[in-house]
This record gives C-alpha cells, structure tokens and sequence, in this order.
C-alpha cells in the first residue's frame, strides 16, 4: 500500500521534471544569493540592538560584567519572587544560588514533567542571540536544557554573553559548525493575536522572559 | 518623430473626447501622430477570460499594424499592460520565431502615454491649465505593471491652476477588472463601493487617471450615485489651455 | 455557528457553489465584512512596516523563489533524501498518494497507539484532507490547540484565513462560544480574559494526551528535520510533550539545506504576521532519546501536487509557504473573506492552488475570482506570479467549456466571439460600432447615461450608470478631421 504509492508519487515527480539536475549539489550551489548576510552595525550597537529588541517584546533585561554574573543572577531570582526553579543538566553550579529551591535536569535522571509543570521558572544559557530579530536560540545542549523545560515554567531566566549576540540571522547560520538536530527560536513570549488582532502576551509557553547580557568582550554595559 | 496613436477599442467607441484630447495635447508638443483605421482591439478582453488563442490573433494583427511605426502610443494602462506583459507569453505559446522576432523588436518602442510624454518626449510641463480640484485613481495596471510611478503626479504637478489631492489606499483596485465586473458583479460593486467612498472623501471635482476602463466603472456609479463629481482622462486634462478647455461630457 | 449568515460554509471543492453565488452570504453580512477587513487592515500595516525596514528585501524574495524553484525541479531527489535522513534519525515517514491514504495512515498509527484523544497543531494540510470528521468518526476525540482553531472547532465553523482562520468571528462571538461550549459562566469578551479560558481550557490535554498531530512549515532534506513556525506555544506543547508525533506534510514543503532557513524565516513572519520573527519557530529531526516524542511519524501528502509539477506557468503555485500575505493585500478577498472560496485555502492562493490541487474537475470558478489587479503578486515573498497562472487556468476553463454544448449561447462566450470576428477587420468594427450606437439608443436617457441594461449588462447596471455612446466615434472624427482639414491623423 503505502510502498506502492511512494513509487507511485516519485513516479509521477520523476515524469514531470525530466530536466532534474544530475549534480544536485552544483545546482543549489548556484542559486543567488544576494540578500544582506553580514551585518555593518558594530559589535556593542549590535548587542544594544538586541536589547531593544527584547524590550520591545516586553522581555526583561539587565546588564551586567561577566564577574557579577552569579550575584546579577541571584537578584532577578529573588526580584522575580519566585522560588522554586529547575536547572538544566550542565548549568553551572554557581549560578543556582542556595536561597532557592532547584529541581535539577540530570542526563541520567531526568524530571519527571509534573515537577516541571510545578516550578515556577527556569534558568538557562543559550547558543546564540540575532540581534535584527531580538531572537534567542536554543540547541537544546548542555545548560540549555531539554526543551520541555524551557516550555512549561511561567518564567524563563536566560544568561546571553555579548559575544554569542549576531546581528543578522544569515550570521546565526554561519556560526552553525553544522546542523544542529534540536533549535527553538524564541523571539518573544509566547503570543497570539487570533482575537480581533489583538495582541496577548502568554498563550501556554512561558509568559515571562527575563534575559541577563553578559558584558564579556571587555565592552563596557551602558547604565540605564 | 512619427507616432502612431493606438486608441484602443474602448476608447475609439465610447471615449472619442480622450483620443481627440490625445491629438491636440502631441500636435501641441510638436509630435507628427498617425492614427492607422485598420486598428481594433489589443486582444487583453480575449486574453483577461482564457480565450488564448482569440487573444493572439488580435496580438498578430497588433504587431503586424506596428512593426514600423517609431513609436506607438496608447492612453490606456490596462492595453500596454497586456502587449508587454501578455503578448510575450501568446507569441511564446502559438506564434513562430520569427513573429516573436518582431514582437520583441516592437515592444521597447510602445508607451503608456504618460512614459511617452516623460520618458521619450522628456516634458512635465505640457503647458496646460486646467483650474479644478482633482484626486488621480492609479489603475493597478499602471501602478504594478508599468511601473509608472509618479509620472502622472509629475504630469499633473505643471498644470497650472490644478489642486492636487491625495486618494487614501491609492493602491487598491477599484474592483472592475474587465468581465470580473459582471462575472462577479457583487463582488465588484462592493469593491466599487470602497473605492467610491475614499474618492469622495477627497472633495475633488474630478477624478483622473491614465485608464477609461476604471474612470467607466467609477464614473458609472459616481452618476448612479449623484456623487457631484466627474471622472476624466489625464489626457483631457493635458490638453486643456485657457483657449481651449478640457471637453467634459456629462 | 458563530457568524450567523444562513447555512454552514462548505469548503469541500467538490461540493461548494461557484464563487459569485458562495460570495453572497458575506456581502450581505456587514459584520462579518467588518471583522476581515479590521483583522487584514492591522496585518497589512504591520506587515508594510516591517518589510520597509529590510533593504534587502528584494534580494530575499529573489532567493526564496530560486530556491523553491529549485526544490520543485528535483523534487524526486529531495523526497528520497529527506526520507533517508529523517528515518535515519529515528523518525518513520509515510507517503500518501492522496486524501484518503493519508487519512488511512494516521487512523492506522492512532490504532497502535490505542490513542482515543490527540492534540493537534494547526495545519491547514490537515483541513485538507478533512482529517478531523475523519478522526472523530474513527472514535478519536481531536482537540485543537491553536487559539483560532479553538474558536472554530467549539463554534462548528470553518477556517475563513491559513494564518489567522478566525478573522471572521469577533469577541463577543468567542466569548459566546467559550462560554456556552467551556461552560464558564461570567466571561467577558475582553481578550486576554479568552485567551486565558483557551489556556486553562487546554493546560490539561498538553499534560496528559500523549499523542499530536502536526503540520510542517519545512521538511529539511539534508537532516531530515521539520520546522515549525508558531506563536502561542501550543505548537511546542504538542511538539514536546506527548509520547508520539505525527506530522503531515504536502510533498512540496522540501528546502534543501537547514541554512535555507536563513531566508525563509526572514521572509515568512514578515509576510504572514508582520513579526520580524514569530514568537517561536521549532526544529527537530527525528528523534532525540530523552527529549520530545518518542516515536515520530512523518506522512508525505501528494493529493493533486505531482499533477501541478512540470507546468512552467503553473508550478509557480508550490513555491506556497502559506503566508496568506496574498489574501491580505487582495481587494476581493477583503470583501468576502475566506469561506467563499469554496475550500480551506482561500483567497488568491486558493483561486490557484484549489482548482489545480481538484486537477481543474472542481472550483472552475475560482480562477476568475480576480480582478488581475496583482497585489497578490507584488507581496508574495517567494514571487508567485499569480494574475499569470490565474490566467492560465482561465484558458484551461474556457478549453473545457466552450466543448459543452449549453455554453454555445452562454452570452459572455457569444459576446467574445462575436467581438474576435469584429476585431478581425476595422471596417466590420466600425460598422459594429454603428449598429451598437443605433441598439444602445433605446436604453439611452435623455440625460446620456444609460440606467438599466437587459442581461448580462444587467449585472452592470444594479450599481453603476453606463455613459451612452457618443454620436461620433473616435475614429469617424479622425475621417472627417482628415478630409475637412488635409492634415494629421489619417
């Protein structure tokens, strides 16, 4: 049944493009490709971008020097009132300050999703920030977390270093050594607008972004 | 320069005001136009409801009409619209080589009347006066398939004593597109109905463009309506000095 | 039903009726027409904005076309690598010739997975096919999880848009629906207190249905992944919770490489939202141990694709990303909306796809939905020329109608074969022209403007005026300019 109609299609695929390129990947090759792939802006308006971006979105942000990282981390968890929060497999141990309650990812003994429905936010690192977009990239790799978890908490805490921050999304791609099998690109809290076109912030991913810029190409953060 | 004037079949029957408005207006500029009697139809009615094969044979008669012609030049967006981007396609599909030779030979010397006076002629200021308030409808043929631009604007911009205002959503088809106006009668007096109420808001007493077959759609209902405005060609508009005013029928 | 014109939107081709009559019901309904052209007016504006900002936008809609064009060219190629990768990866991938295999294959995976409830991601392949009655007569309760199909799915009405398929029902009518069907008593109409509703509505099933149902954006050949572009996080839930994953998928959803998603992407949200980015786009590739389902199965839908392959005018329509960018900026669809075109893709790309996707035996109609004004075309972010193919299709109509012996005195068919005779010579033109001048002068005013017209003209008539013909055409003007005078135009 279901083998008999794959050759059934590719048949009648093969039959309507007699002209296929026998050297696929010559073909593709030479596809234009004109379009804006490196960015002009200069790697400080590139990430000062990328922060209004977020804020656009209504994402929190906060600035800080890579040395005040973990105390910087601390305060958007007691400023967000929360207390229990889940920790990705591979997410540094200084950054889950001992005042909280962490529900810890492990590779081994992963949690099971009611404790994750159960907390109340999540913190993690990312692959990668676009600043055109305001888009956070997630592989899913270590500190990064499985993506359920980044799905279910209400509050996401995710760590950006300037220097994962690229202007376009061609130069995303570019930093890809090759595809990775698992990507969410976050540009936002989740949203709808199905109603008369009007926009709702948090549908059922996480209602809250709360994003930290690390400071680590010796750029000095603007105070605002 | 020897111009021939394709009036269009439309024009030739029910709008003579706009050709005679497009004689006057080129003589006054100097140019020598010959108007050929054995011309009809472009073929775009044909082509516009599927019958391809119609299309072409007033496509042939067309390019056989103006092969030697200079220039050739049509008041009618929606016409040029179809030799350029339709007669290509026709000759392609049921012409021969050397029929498609010629058609490609003729095509870069046909002009919307607007690009002839801009782009061939090189004037803006055609030395008319024309005392009214006037909005301009931009047919979607000369605004997504010519390519005009501003040039109307420019055109109507060197009218002396003319008002010029602005027409909201400039860009959305006043809904007659030939036999989808009575094909798809309701759907089109609704889109007509849109058009009609930004046009109005305007306060204009005329309303203009580079195409009679939207102005019949608009001027259709603007009469039925009792909407206390005109349409006119841009060429009446053009044409029309201080001795000799635009001709404005009712 | 929630929008209250007469009888149930049909969107099966086979069985709606011609666009003019199927158009009726919302012209007549000024609320529903107020609904659509707010919902499209907010999209467009957005949509200008954002695609204004890219100076390269041009160059982007160049590269989205090469590539689709490139994918439809070897298309065979790229099926049978997608198929490898994805099933390399872990992943099962299903091909279904058409409507009803598809149907058969999800009914037969649900059956292993003695799956009584699934969740599902809106996709307009799945309307397509009509899999929900399909499901539920099978036993399978469906729960819809995008906000919009919510709407339609508790009200029993019909998708009128691919991207925002609610555009047509307004708050109070979701607010009716979620209160009757949700039973909540005290909802206001105020949006965000009804998105809340759907989110608590559905928080449960997320958690505990452990089989989805999905659409694709993109098939990744190279990797054998699938992309997903959303807004709410209901296209995660079902993409990461449940313990297995089912996508459909039309054949022609193939990019070659995952870096082709650089141009897609920037150009999909833009076109469809008016969002640089939607809020979330989700990428996986068959299946990862530890994270997401666990068991994926992909089903490859031809219905009526291949047929479409290898027409040079009409292959141009599966290039198709879904933007619905097209229906936004169409004038006709702005008046009708989506249900009267007859089929669950509407609008210009549904007056394309429709009529080829029914191998032109159904929505003969659809083609001349159109006014040629070409918005569509000027938006399209993968430069589907659709006044072209729409004029294609014309000509495959007419060559089928003008076989059938009732068209012979159809009088649009009389009509323009009368004209190409009289187009044939000036001198049978012109005398037409004088004999049209004698005819029209009965139905003339003494004002010059003719108010009512018999037949065809009629439909002319009901709301315009028709100028009478002038005494003079322009070309006895000419003559007797000629002969009074010796000079010019002759």
């Amino acid at each position: 049944m279901s083998a008999s109609s794959r050759q059934r299609i590719l048949d009648r695929i093969r039959a309507a493009t007699p002209a296929a390129a026998p050297q696929l990947a010559e073909a593709y090759a030479a596809l234009p490709r004109e379009y804006v792939r490196l960015g002009a802006m200069s790697a400080n308006a590139c990430v000062e971008r990328m922060i209004e971006r977020l804020r656009e979105y209504d994402a929190e942000v906060t600035r800080c020097m890579p040395d005040e990282l973990e105390a910087t981390i601390a305060a958007r968890l007691k400023g967000s009132g929360r207390r229990v929060f889940v920790a990705p497999a591979g997410l540094p141990a200084e950054w889950q300050a001992e005042e909280f309650v962490w529900k810890v990812d492990k590779n081994l003994k992963s949690l099971p999703v009611s404790e994750i429905e159960s907390a109340e936010g999540v913190v993690t690192a990312a692959f990668c920030g676009i600043a055109d977009s305001g888009t956070i990239v997630l592989h899913h790799q270590a500190g990064e977390g499985r993506r359920i978890l980044t799905l279910l908490p209400d509050w996401h805490l995710c760590v950006l270093r300037a220097s994962q921050v690229v202007e376009t999304l061609p130069e995303y791609f570019s930093r890809c050594p090759q595809p990775p099998a698992l990507v969410t690109w976050i540009s936002g809290p989740s949203a709808t607008a199905d109603i008369e076109m009007t926009r709702i912030k948090g549908v059922h991913g996480p209602r809250f972004l709360d994003v930290i810029l690390v400071f680590d190409q010796g750029s000095q953060p603007t105070l605002n | 320069m020897r111009v021939s004037l394709f009036i269009t079949c439309y024009n030739d029957t029910l709008f003579p005001e706009t050709g005679r408005a497009v004689v006057h207006l080129l003589e006054r500029l100097g140019v020598e136009l010959g108007f050929n009697p054995a011309q009809t139809c472009c073929g775009q009615m044909h082509a516009n409801t599927g019958f391809r094969g119609e299309a072409f044979s007033q496509a042939k008669r067309f390019v056989r009409l103006y092969r030697d012609s200079e220039a050739v030049v049509v008041p009618s967006s929606s016409c040029v619209a179809m030799v350029r981007d339709q007669y290509p396609g026709l000759f392609a599909e049921l012409g021969t080589a050397e029929q498609g030779k010629e058609l490609a030979a003729l095509l870069p010397r046909v002009y919307e009347l607007s690009e002839f006076l801009i782009d061939r002629l090189g004037v803006e200021d055609v030395g008319a006066y024309f005392p009214h308030r006037v909005t301009y409808h931009a047919s979607c043929h000369g605004l997504r398939s010519l390519h005009l631009g501003d040039r109307p604007w420019r055109l109507l911009g060197k009218v002396r004593g003319l008002e010029l205002v602005p027409l909201a959503n400039l860009d959305r088809c006043c809904g007659f597109g030939g036999t989808f106006s009575v094909k798809n009668g309701e759907v089109s007096s609704a889109m007509l109905a849109a058009k009609l109420q930004d046009i109005v808001a305007t306060g204009a007493e005329y309303c203009t463009g580079v195409d009679n077959s939207c102005l019949m759609h608009l001027g259709g209902a603007m009469h039925r309506q009792y909407a206390g405005m005109k349409t006119i060609h841009i060429a009446q508009i053009l044409a029309s000095t201080e001795t000799s005013p635009a001709e404005v029928t009712a | 039903m929630s929008h209250a014109v007469g009888e149930h939107p049909v969107l099966d081709p086979a069985q709606a009726a011609p666009f003019p009559q199927a158009a009726l019901p919302v012209l007549r309904n000024p609320q529903l027409r107020k609904n659509v052209a707010h919902a499209i007016d907010v999209i467009q504006d957005k949509r200008a904005r954002l695609v204004a900002e890219k100076t390269d936008w041009q160059a982007l809609r160049a590269a989205g076309a090469a590539i689709r064009d490139h994918v439809l060219g070897n298309l065979g190629a790229y099926l049978v690598q997608f198929e490898e990768r994805c099933t390399a990866a872990g992943g099962q991938v299903h091909w279904a010739a058409d409507a009803d295999e598809a149907r058969r294959i999800i009914g037969e995976i649900l059956r292993e997975e003695h799956a009584s409830e699934v969740i599902k991601i809106k996709t307009m392949t799945s309307a397509e096919i009509q899999l929900n009655p399909f499901l539920e007569a099978a036993g399978v309760k469906v729960f819809e999880t995008d906000l919009a199909e919510i709407i339609l799915q508790l009200g029993e009405d019909e998708p009128s848009h691919i991207v925002v398929p609610a555009l047509h029902v307004n708050r109070s009518q979701v607010r009716e629906i979620f209160a009757r069907r949700m039973g909540i008593e005290g909802l206001s109409d105020e949006p965000r207190e009804l998105t809340a509703a759907a989110r608590n509505y559905l928080r449960q099933k997320f958690l505990g249905v452990p089989t989805a149902i999905g659409g694709a954006n993109f098939l990744i050949a190279e990797t054998g992944a699938v992309a997903v572009v959303e807004s709410e996080g209901n296209g995660r839930m079902c993409l990461t919770l449940p313990r297995t994953l089912i996508t459909l998928a039309g054949i022609e959803k193939i990019l070659p490489r995952f870096e082709d998603l650089e141009v897609m992407l920037q150009v999909l949200a833009r076109s469809a939202t008016g969002e640089r980015m939607s809020p979330y786009t989700s990428l996986w590739t068959g299946v990862t141990p530890g994270d997401g389902p666990q068991r994926f199965h992909v089903v490859l839908l031809d219905n009526g694709r291949s047929s479409i392959l290898g027409r040079h005018t009409e292959q141009q329509t599966l290039r198709c990303i879904r933007c619905a960018a097209c229906m936004n900026a169409c004038p006709v669809y702005r008046q009708t909306g989506g249900h009267a075109y007859g089929s669950v893709y509407p609008g210009p790309i549904g007056a394309i796809l429709t009529p080829q996707l029914q191998q032109m035996r159904h929505a003969q109609s659809l083609p001349y939905a159109s006014s040629l004004c070409a918005a569509c075309y000027e938006v399209c972010p993968v430069k589907i020329n659709i006044p072209e193919v729409l004029l294609e299709l014309r000509s495959q109509v007419v060559e089928q109608e003008r076989k059938q012996a009732g068209r012979f005195f159809d009088p649009i068919y009389m009509g323009l074969r009368v004209a190409n005779v009289l187009f044939s010579r000036a001198w049978m033109f012109q005398a037409a022209q004088r004999v049209g001048r004698v005819g029209m002068r009965c139905f003339t005013r003494k004002d010059g403007w003719i108010h009512s017209l018999p037949g065809v003209g009629g439909k002319w008539t009901q709301t315009r005026d028709l100028r009478g013909m002038p005494p003079q055409t322009f070309r006895e003007w000419c003559a007797a300019r000629g002969n009074a005078q010796g000079k010019g135009v002759a």
